[in-house]
């Protein structure tokens, strides 16, 4: 009789449901649950995900206590802090002083993290890694620089065979802290940029072709020959895209890696120490890649569960302490020591 | 009057012409499906082991891990979805066929045609708005309440049909020896009609369980185990899409396994539903 298999169907949901439902209640206080784990929910950034499930998982084996993170952007992870509905947001994008007046609650953001954008491409004839200058780099975006033997790239590429190709432009097609970063760095190094363009998490962009998320762009650039795209290093270490070495603000060609972008960000302590929100993007110092960014972490100042953000404090004085190297082993750039004094500074603000 | 052999050979191919283009959108409707689970078993097949059904995610990095907390967190809100829905649908259907020849009735009826056309994302966003901001806290719950908004309708206009087909002459009959109207309805008629209440209730159940989008701002998602109502809980479908788009080789062959899981428990609720259907058309003949 097959009614009997329907009902042992439906039955066991229903059973599933009503055991869970009467498992033992967590205490309100210490939001520990049936196994004496203490969960911590975040979300936000996608860039900084892979690195977040790492210290998560570490971080769980140490000290039982589960860190949830949920990639939902970082827009996204700001908004849902803002209504209270997570622990902690991470954001590659620092929230402006406009938007912080919005809040209803005071909190702390500090970098846990940074990370380096790189300029890729696919050139099937080449096989080095090409030298950029900001200048050209701003009129490939703007379209100005069309062909790949242009002469200016061929005059900053001695021996290089540049192919007659077109440039085709990838840019993120959905608000991004990649495009950010970016779009922070050509606006710094080019008034016409800043004019034309400007800064954003998604803008206008003169000429190319959008494609969603890190992915998106990395699918695109791997198809088109003559594509030229930004990706976090991540994603174009883990696709083995190639990356183009940037003439930084001391005039040195730098490519992108945890070193110079480590370099940029120690560079960059002093506009820290003035307003946390600064950019680490054209940064001085002979090894600093120029196009770096932190990822911040919000975390509330007058928490509702004293018990809950205890736990949440001490979870990132470990991720800024020995979290760091993990960080490194995934192509992120750890935080210089400065750095990390700092943050850990304003995380002592968290009762 | 005379037909000509030239007029009778342009029907004769009017007549094959047609039948070939009906034949051959028949196999396009199938095609999809096929290429589908050809597709999904292809790639997916090979990561479907103990490891991926009974172990937690790992961290990217790391090869390996599984998706017990996503396939458990499916089951546990999907449940939960129809042990509300259940109960409200299967009583608003009821109501809609016994009393519902009223203005109000037609009302009901428009608007549960409605909710079931209500793109999934809006309902997961409402959802958000009721029960994550003011609980604070993403939750199964809230996932649960998100689910149960899509398959309420879906069992409330299942149900109405059916105990609208059950024959008056079974009421009477109850009626006749004295039952009351009450006892007529939960022994004579939803029995009558109990057959293709829970084919409706599988296919409920088969669209909640593929349903992304009213979860990712509901349920949010989870790596740990939770039991929990009021904590995220994780789940199959965003699970899928959060592995798809990420740049890691491992996490695209664990999502080709997610799919080929979740397209399996949605194969064998519609093959349930449908045999459970032939059984009753057997009974009533």
């Amino acid at each position: 009789m097959h009614r009997a298999g329907v009902m042992l169907i439906l039955g066991a949901f229903i059973a599933v449901v009503v055991v869970a439902g009467c498992a033992p209640k967590k205490s309100p206080t210490t939001g520990t649950t049936a196994t004496g784990k203490v969960q911590i929910t975040g979300a936000g950034s996608t860039f900084v995900n892979p690195v977040m499930s790492r210290w998560s998982s570490e971080y769980e084996k140490l000290t039982g206590v589960q860190v949830n993170y949920q990639s939902i952007g970082s827009g996204g992870g700001i908004q849902q802090f803002k209504e209270g509905t997570i622990d902690f947001g991470a954001t590659d994008v620092a929230v402006t002083a406009e938007e912080e007046k919005e809040f209803t609650r005071p909190f702390v953001q500090f970098p846990v993290v940074a990370g380096t954008v790189s300029i890729v491409y696919n050139l099937p004839e080449v096989t080095q890694n090409l030298q950029l200058t900001p200048e050209v780099l701003v009129d490939i975006f703007l379209g100005k620089v069309k062909k790949w033997n242009d002469p200016r790239l061929v005059a900053l590429n001695p021996g290089v065979n540049l192919p007659n190709r077109d440039i085709v432009v990838v840019h993120r097609s959905d608000g991004s802290g990649t495009t950010y970063i970016l779009t922070d760095y050509l606006s710094t190094v080019s008034p016409e940029w800043q004019q034309k363009v400007g800064r954003g998490k998604s803008v206008s962009w003169p000429v190319g072709v959008g494609g969603k998320g890190n992915e998106g762009v990395t699918g695109q650039v791997k198809q088109l020959p003559g594509a030229i795209g930004y990706v976090e290093l991540n994603y174009a270490v883990q696709n083995n895209l190639t990356f183009a070495a940037i003439r930084n603000a001391a005039g040195k060609f730098v490519l992108p890696s945890k070193e110079t972008g480590e370099e940029a960000s120690r560079m960059a302590v002093d506009r820290l120490k003035q307003d946390i929100r600064s950019s680490a993007v054209n940064m001085p110092g002979e090894n600093s890649y120029p196009i770096t960014g932190f990822v911040y972490v919000l975390v509330d100042k007058q928490p509702r569960d004293a018990a809950k953000s205890a736990e949440i404090k001490k979870f990132f004085e470990w991720v800024l302490k020995d979290g760091q190297k993990m960080a490194a082993e995934l192509d992120y750039v750890p935080l210089a020591e400065e750095v990390v004094q700092m943050s850990l500074q304003k995380l002592a603000e968290v009762p | 009057m005379k037909v000509s052999p030239l007029h009778e050979r342009w029907r004769r191919f009017k007549n094959v012409a047609a039948l070939t283009l009906a034949g051959v959108c028949a196999v396009v409707v199938m095609a999809p499906v096929f290429i589908i689970l050809a597709y999904l078993v292809a790639n997916g097949i090979r990561s479907v082991n103990l490891e991926f059904l009974s172990s937690l995610p790992k961290p990217p990095g790391e090869v390996g891990g599984g998706m017990a907390n996503a396939i458990v967190g499916s089951f546990y809100m999907v449940g939960l979805g129809l042990l509300i829905s259940l109960p409200i649908g299967v009583g608003a259907g009821v109501y809609l066929a016994e009393f519902g020849n009223t203005r109000f009735g037609y009302a009901v009826r428009f608007m549960a045609d409605v909710l079931n056309g209500v793109p999934s994302i809006v309902i997961g966003i409402s959802v958000w708005a009721l029960l994550v901001v003011p609980m604070r806290s993403f939750s199964a719950l809230a996932g649960g309440v998100a689910l149960s908004f899509i398959m309420i309708p879906m069992i409330a206009r299942t149900t109405e049909e059916m105990v609208r087909a059950v024959p008056n002459s079974l009421r009477m009959a109850s009626l006749s020896v004295g039952a009351t109207y009450a006892r007529t309805m939960w022994s004579v008629v939803l029995p009558a009609a109990r057959g293709g209440i829970v084919t409706g209730v599988m296919l409920a159940l088969a669209r909640a369980f593929g349903e992304a989008a009213p979860l990712l701002f509901t349920a949010l998602g989870n790596r740990f185990w939770n039991f929990y109502l009021d904590r995220p809980m994780a789940n199959l479908p965003t699970q899928i899409y959060e592995y798809a788009k990420s740049p890691y080789q491992d996490w695209h062959r664990q999502a080709w396994a997610a799919a080929l899981v979740l397209i399996t428990i949605v194969l064998v609720l519609n093959v349930v539903a449908r045999v459970s259907t032939r059984e009753r058309f057997r009974a009533l003949r």
